[in-house]
């Protein structure tokens, strides 16, 4: 197809390079440099988009991030959904399409909602969709009123990334103002991040044709980039939205051309000493009857078509301001070579220097359109006089039209800095900065080239504590606005919201319904949300709540603006994080092994990635761990215990620190010996468990469980700088320094004997619960005996560099006495058969010592522990207890664990629940622990396990000890 | 092209944690220490042997591993005063040497840190966090040095090498 509406010459896109791409399936072709909003125009593409409510036809009304009519959904390897038109690069082969629309743009059967409209008005969704529930109803209205789906694949080729970033100060912004006080902070040595959303810089210099210091303004801008390009203390990015603005001057960059080309996008996480929000301004539209018609642009994107892309948006313009921005629009387009019909002028009078650069047009001063005509394209426009009577009527197809220009205050109210409104400009401006804040340029209401200028270099100047720099001469029109925040019509429909389709009279219905707080009405309208988040409407919507409820415009206030500030791509938020590192994890040096032999791995608590089991040809989950298990009973096994968290303390007041954090006395144990403690919260409830042996006169060791080691490590710290800051003890992380494979079963000293080693391994002299330094198989070792299993065990400890150089020994001095690896569903069996408590199933944050059976460690020598108190207080209390307790399922088989406990399996308040469940491989049997009120007075007794859907399973109750009861394995 | 740098991963250094007060520290340790670093989150050298600050009372002494012994029989750790705590933690650090003209770039994207040369210079060594895990940074010749936990090695490899893919 043609580019009937492409000019001869101009604009900043490179005619040499012809791109083509599709829209809807047909094919176009564009030139480098276009957009594809820029590219349909030229192509004469007037109908681009169907609404978010209504599907009414619409057109490209913007021509950057204020787009809020045109979004489609790129396709291929672009692949992305409700992309404003106007903010994707034109590439060959680009293959976009509208979206909310079906079966085609042009035949939409959504369109019938218009013929409904007067019976969907805002709120109507609160109000109708009540029963049976909103969800019945969810589905449907969610696809009818739907954007595009997000894709189905990620991205074929390249990555994300997110980065971070430090500067003195970040300017967000490189039109006129940004470009200036950057070259005045860079100049001035200051570390200077620049970044901007334009795939170039220049700002609103791009679209306009003005001159500075008398060239024209696009070589200053070249020239300032240039001696900034050249400065080691900047860091300038295009194609980069400052899009969230945190705390302590945080801020976020997606920046969507990154120059690395295995990145598909970035972003950057920048704290900066100071910011410089040069963010411009948007303009607004005008508000009357069917101003979303396809062909009613801003008059700012129009006069972008033209002098940046080349293209000509219409044949017979029309132009409707109240400003004198838009004169200078109406004079490019004359030329550009296009009619302008005439200029509609709101105010009474126009300034002469606006007058004077459209010779020949004619001016109608005081006059409004009141209604564009057409349907899928803009025929023409009614214009009458401000104050009514007869309309004229122009016929057009392109209407430009101005209702003055916000400042884009976005970052700066997202950094919680204040706004107030100003009367001349009759826009919302940066008021009170909360943080290391400064706006400048047209975002702090400086909407000539001079001001903007002086703004930038001023703000730059003050953060640097330099003289702000000579502004260069820089003529434009004085902006001169009359604000008219809406035109009385009597026919079509006046949007205030395109991308939400809210019009006046929803603002109108929202105020007689009673939501006549700004923040209510944005919410039950849906005005200004969405991830337009009000660009064009905010004001034009606070206006109409002003006008219908006599206030002042500051006394309406204005809603809250959120990041981001355009979309941003969920992949350039998580970065790196993907596949297999979205979620850290820990190995140890025994992984790689495991992982060869076929383990099943998953994460077993602070990250650590442990085996489960050790399937064989043919095992499943049950038949393996049943294998495990039994050579652990009956023979040897060995796990991988190193993950337990270690930490080594030392000094004077260990004893009694470690006498404070354990409910027992450790402080009584000899060099070499350890004992098995519990760590209490200050409620008295259990915090961990673990072991403590004493290496020497000052220094200790202490295990805890893998998933508290952190927490532990925390705790201890907090205790002994809030409670015990004199105390002389000092604390080292060790958990990686030591590895250790625990060898345990009654074959276990067998395998200890065989590996080789100069500690004495008998009973007498190697008891449980002691420590030994020594050699074991050639290695420096430090041998513990301790047991989690209820077997004889050796825990051999050695530093990571020698773990797997030990296992091979460990599995090869095994083998003759059938050793196996161990995995943490093994374990979990064995502690169940012996009784042994776990974090997370029998400590559930509601039990103390006492309940589990382990009133021995708490002790009564101690006048004081952690925690001890609030147990005695909790106790006196009196009450039943859920207390630990042995359960045997009959009949024979498992129980979900977690199961509740009742009253006979009566259908009633739950007296306790089955905390795990196991096949014993001892008693050939399920077996299980349990809490249960009362449950030590009653052992013998049969209590009833209730499941989902009314089944009863009888237990009978016993101790929790289902296996050697006295502990004669353990410490034999 | 990717970022112009490479990476690999250390072999163990040697390493002492080193708590007490300064002076004690020193008097017990000799001349087998180099010079306590007068700034925290910085370091000395002397001998092939580097001193970190890393915390109030806290220092890192960090070696190749063939002075671990020697290191040890100097300080005698386990022998020291109770003033003072001194553990051998060889193997809890993994290390991670990242060179190259981009260097800076890749730890931008693992470090929340500003390691611009005007704040973090050639004597600079701190604990922060690198891909989200707590990780002690300093400089080495053409780039960083970066430690992290030993049991999170492989994922720092595997996130390395992803911005190099």
């Amino acid at each position: 197809m043609t580019e009937g509406n492409r000019l001869a010459t101009g604009g900043r896109i490179d005619r040499s390079k012809p791109l083509h791409f599709t829209f809807n399936g047909k094919p176009y072709t564009g030139f480098r440099g276009d957009t594809l909003a820029s590219a349909l125009l030229a192509n004469g593409v007037r109908l681009t988009a169907r609404s978010f409510k209504y599907h009414r036809p619409r057109g490209i009304v913007g021509a950057g991030v204020e787009e809020p009519a045109t979004l489609v959904e790129l396709m291929g390897d672009d692949a992305s959904g409700n992309r404003p038109a106007t903010t994707v690069p034109l590439t060959e082969g680009l293959a976009a399409k509208a979206v909310n629309c079906w079966p085609s743009l042009a035949f939409d059967i959504g369109a019938v909602n218009q013929l409904a409209s007067r019976f969907i008005p805002a709120g109507f969704y609160y109000k109708t969709f009540k029963w049976p529930n909103w969800h019945f109803y969810e589905r449907p209205i969610r696809k009818a009123a739907g954007l595009a789906a997000a894709p189905s694949e990620p991205p074929a080729k390249g990555h994300y990334e997110t980065r971070y970033g430090h500067c003195d100060v970040l300017i967000a912004g490189t039109g006129p103002a940004g470009l200036m006080a950057a070259l005045t902070a860079a100049r001035a040595g200051l570390r200077v991040m620049i970044a901007d959303e334009g795939s170039e810089a220049g700002g609103s210099l791009l679209s306009r044709r003005l001159t500075i210091g008398g060239v024209d303004a696009m070589d200053w801008v070249a020239k300032a980039v240039a001696e900034l390009a050249a400065l080691p203390n900047v860091t300038h990015l295009q194609n980069a939205t400052v899009w969230g603005y945190r705390e302590h001057n945080y801020l976020m960059v997606a920046e969507r051309a990154p120059a690395n080309p295995s990145l598909l996008e970035r972003t950057w996480r920048v704290r900066a000493g100071h910011v410089i929000t040069a963010t411009g301004a948007i303009e607004r539209g005008l508000v009357f009857g069917n101003n979303d018609r396809p062909g009613v642009m801003l008059a700012s994107a129009v006069q972008s078509y033209v002098n940046r892309y080349g293209v000509a948006p219409g044949k017979r313009a029309v132009v409707f301001t109240d400003n004198n921005s838009a004169y200078s629009v109406a004079a490019d387009l004359v030329a550009a070579g296009v009619e302008v019909r005439a200029i509609v002028d709101s105010r009474d009078a126009v300034p002469d220097e606006a007058r004077a650069i459209v010779p020949g047009i004619e001016i109608m001063a005081g006059k409004c359109v009141t209604e564009a005509q057409g349907t899928r394209q803009i025929r023409s426009v009614a214009v009458a006089a401000k104050t009514g009577g007869s309309a004229r009527i122009l016929s057009c197809n392109l209407l430009a039209m101005s209702g003055g220009w916000n400042p884009t205050v976005h970052l700066w109210s997202q950094s919680r800095s204040t706004l107030r409104y100003d009367d001349p400009l009759a826009s919302f401006l940066p008021d009170a900065p909360a943080q290391a804040v400064s706006a400048a340029g047209a975002a702090n209401g400086a909407l000539t080239l001079q001001d903007a200028l002086r703004s930038g270099a001023e703000a730059a100047a003050k953060i640097a504590s330099v003289q702000p720099p000579a502004i260069p001469d820089a003529p434009d029109l004085p902006y001169a606005m009359e604000p008219l925040w809406r035109v009385e019509t009597a026919k079509g429909k006046a949007f205030l919201d395109l991308q939400n389709d809210v019009t006046v009279d929803d603002i109108h219905l929202a105020l007689r319904e009673g939501y006549s707080n700004v923040e209510h009405v944005k919410r039950y309208t849906t005005g200004g949300m969405g991830f337009d988040q009000g660009k064009t409407g905010n004001i034009n919507i606070i206006g109409t709540v002003a006008l219908a409820q006599g206030l002042a415009m500051e006394q309406v206030g204005t809603t809250t603006f959120r990041a981001p500030y355009t979309p941003v791509s969920f992949g350039a938020i998580g970065g790196l994080r993907e596949g297999t590192v979205a979620l850290p994890y820990r190995h140890t040096p025994i992984t790689e092994w495991n992982l060869a032999q076929g383990a099943f791995m998953y994460e077993a608590g602070a990250r650590w990635r442990r085996p489960g089991y050790f399937p064989r040809a043919g095992e499943g989950l049950q038949e393996a761990t049943n294998r495990e298990c039994r050579a652990v009973r009956f023979g040897v096994g060995v796990y991988d215990g190193s993950p337990l968290g270690t930490f080594e303390l030392k000094g004077r007041d260990v004893g009694r620190f470690l006498d404070y954090l354990y409910s027992n006395v450790m402080s009584s144990l000899k060099p070499g010996n350890g004992r098995y403690g519990l760590m209490l919260s200050d409620d008295g409830l259990i915090m961990d468990d673990g072991v403590c042996f004493r290496l020497d006169e000052h220094r200790w060791i202490i295990s805890t469980s893998t998933g508290h080691a952190d927490a532990i490590n925390g705790h201890m710290e907090e205790m002994l700088q809030t409670r015990f800051p004199g105390w002389n003890v000092f604390i080292t992380t060790v958990t990686s320094q030591w590895n250790n494979a625990t060898i345990c079963g009654p074959k276990a000293r067998e395998v200890m004997a065989a590996l080789g080693t100069d500690i004495d391994l008998s009973p007498e002299a190697f008891p449980f619960m002691t420590v030994r330094d020594g050699t074991v198989a050639g290695l420096p070792a430090r041998v513990v005996r301790v047991s989690f299993t209820g077997e004889l065990s050796f825990e051999v400890n050695v530093a990571p560099r020698h773990m797997r150089a030990l296992w091979a020994k460990v599995m090869e001095a095994g083998a003759p006495f059938g050793i196996l690896p161990v995995g943490s569903e093994a374990s979990h069996v064995l502690r169940v058969e012996k009784g042994f408590l776990s974090l997370g199933h029998e400590v559930d944050g509601t039990v103390d010592a006492y309940d589990l059976g382990m009133g021995w460690a708490m002790s009564k020598k101690k006048p004081d522990y952690l925690g001890k108190r609030a147990v005695a207080i909790r106790r006196e209390a009196g009450g039943p207890r859920r207390e630990l307790v042995g359960v045997i399922p009959e009949p024979d088989r498992q129980i979900p664990e977690g199961a509740p406990l009742t009253p006979g399996g009566r259908r009633e308040k739950t007296e306790g629940f089955v905390t795990a469940c196991v096949w014993s491989v001892v008693h050939e049997r399920w077996v299980g622990l349990a809490l249960l009120d009362n449950g030590h007075a009653r052992h013998g007794e049969t209590a009833h396990v209730r499941l989902k859907g009314g089944e009863v399973i009888p237990v009978r109750v016993t101790a929790p000890c289902h296996y050697d009861p006295d502990g004669d394995k353990l410490r034999s | 092209m990717p970022y112009d740098m490479t990476f690999k991963r250390l072999e163990t250094q040697a390493l002492l944690d080193l708590k007490g007060p300064q002076e004690a520290l020193a008097a017990w340790a000799g001349n087998a220490l180099p010079p306590f670093p007068d700034r925290p989150n910085s370091k000395t050298e002397a001998g092939g042997v580097t001193l970190m600050f890393i915390g109030p009372d806290h220092w890192l002494l960090r070696a190749d591993l063939d002075h671990e012994a020697p290191l040890e029989t100097a300080l005698r750790p386990a022998e020291a005063p109770p003033e003072i705590s001194l553990v051998r933690v060889s193997d809890t650090l993994a290390w991670f040497r990242i060179t190259g003209p981009d260097a800076a770039e890749v730890m931008a994207v693992a470090c929340p840190m500003d390691l611009h040369e005007s704040r973090f210079g050639p004597e600079a060594a701190s604990f922060t966090e690198a891909f989200a895990l707590r990780a002690l940074v300093t400089h080495c010749k053409g780039g960083f040095d970066v430690a992290v936990e030993q049991s999170f090695g492989p994922m720092v490899t595997d996130c390395l090498a992803r911005i190099t893919a």
